[in-house]
């Protein structure tokens, strides 16, 4: 073997390492992708509670491809509405409704652990901008015989 | 004078027919109510489990909304299929990509059933009852029947469920072709329901 096919081997070793390394470091990075961190993102859209249940009962296809992702990565809202209700989940998150008495469903918001706290002085009445992910929309539902809300998660106060 | 005492007593009786019709009326709208009570609860944890040899996957979701009629013994489930969330984020966008339950597409799952032994519980007693629940299941556009085991406990008047299930992917036409996910997603998954609920105000 002489020199200038040792230094080729050398090097083809070199880069196929390269390569692996790269590979691997691409595979442990997907594996591990954070979730998207919604509070620090900026909102896609800054809507009224009113309008964007509106638009659901109008045309819920038409919402939904505007608001959905498919890989359920979906529009950040910054809602703006009158609480009607706080309550929590089966996980003990804070849920705040934003409906006025007009409306026949409203944005249904769940917080964080993390943001839980920020609801702690707020009441009913109070019209507040709330930021979180869309998961669905409203609509009538026959089988339960009620509307159902919009449903944000990942929520802050905004 | 005599014709004007029957006037009276007829009157009287107008009078008291009238009220009798009233009791009759309000006695049928509060049964009427009581025939359509619901329960509702937006208070529950949906939890898919999935095991292989490769790895175990849990998925949760608090979002769903659920009633029971408790005199008919219809239950619905509404669940927004987008509010799973996954340990990974990575697996999550592939749950909810085309590939898989396509939720942009499909946002809600829906189950729809009744309790086929309704007559054996007691809504206004402590207790846990053992209950069947038949029906139908709408999932990724696909509709399958249904019939499942459940738990009812009624303790100082609330209401809970539980529910835990296997669901086939296939009988959804959900389905990885190749690659990671085909061999690390189980082909049957185990769904857990737990609910709380409230009377429909």
């Amino acid at each position: 073997m002489n020199t200038t096919t040792k230094k080729r081997l050398k090097i083809i070793a070199l880069l196929a390492l390269t390569g692996i390394v790269i590979a691997a470091g691409v595979i442990i990075y997907l594996f591990n992708m954070p979730h998207r961190d919604v509070q620090a993102a900026a909102a896609d859209y800054s809507i009224n509670a009113e309008e964007i249940v509106t638009e659901y009962l109008k045309d819920a296809l038409v919402a939904n491809e505007k608001y959905l992702d498919a890989e359920g990565e979906s529009k950040i809202l910054a809602v703006n509405g009158v609480i009607s209700e706080i309550t929590e989940d089966y996980n003990g998150d804070k849920v705040v409704l934003l409906k006025s008495n007009n409306m026949q469903a409203g944005v249904s918001c769940t917080f964080t652990p993390e943001t839980n706290v920020q609801t702690a002085n707020l009441i009913v009445g109070d019209q507040v901008i709330i930021k979180g992910v869309i998961r669905s929309g409203a609509s009538y539902d026959e089988d339960l015989e009620m509307y159902e809300h919009v449903i944000m998660e990942k929520s802050s106060i905004q | 004078m005599k014709t004007m005492f029957h006037e009276y007593k007829n009157l009287k009786l107008k009078i008291m027919s009238k009220k009798t019709m009233l009791t009759i009326l309000a006695v049928a709208a509060i049964s009427f109510t009581a025939m359509s009570q619901k329960l509702v609860t937006s208070k529950s944890n949906i939890k898919f489990h999935s095991h292989t040899a490769a790895e175990d996957i849990d998925a949760n979701n608090t979002k769903a909304v659920g009633t029971i009629d408790t005199k008919t013994g219809e239950v619905v489930y509404s669940v927004p299929m987008q509010a799973f969330e996954f340990e990974k984020a990575l697996m999550q966008k592939h749950y909810n990509s085309p590939k898989f339950l396509d939720t942009k597409q499909f946002p809600k799952a829906k189950l729809t059933g009744k309790i086929t032994n309704l007559s054996k519980i007691d809504f206004s007693k402590d207790g846990t009852y053992n209950v069947t629940v038949k029906g139908e299941m709408d999932m990724h556009g696909v509709k399958n029947p249904i019939e499942e085991q459940a738990t009812i406990t009624v303790k100082d008047g609330k209401v809970s469920t539980n529910t835990k299930f296997k669901i086939v992917l296939a009988d959804y036409k959900v389905a990885f072709e190749k690659g990671k996910p085909s061999t690390n997603i189980a082909k049957e998954v185990e769904v857990t329901v737990n609910a709380e609920y409230i009377t429909k105000s």
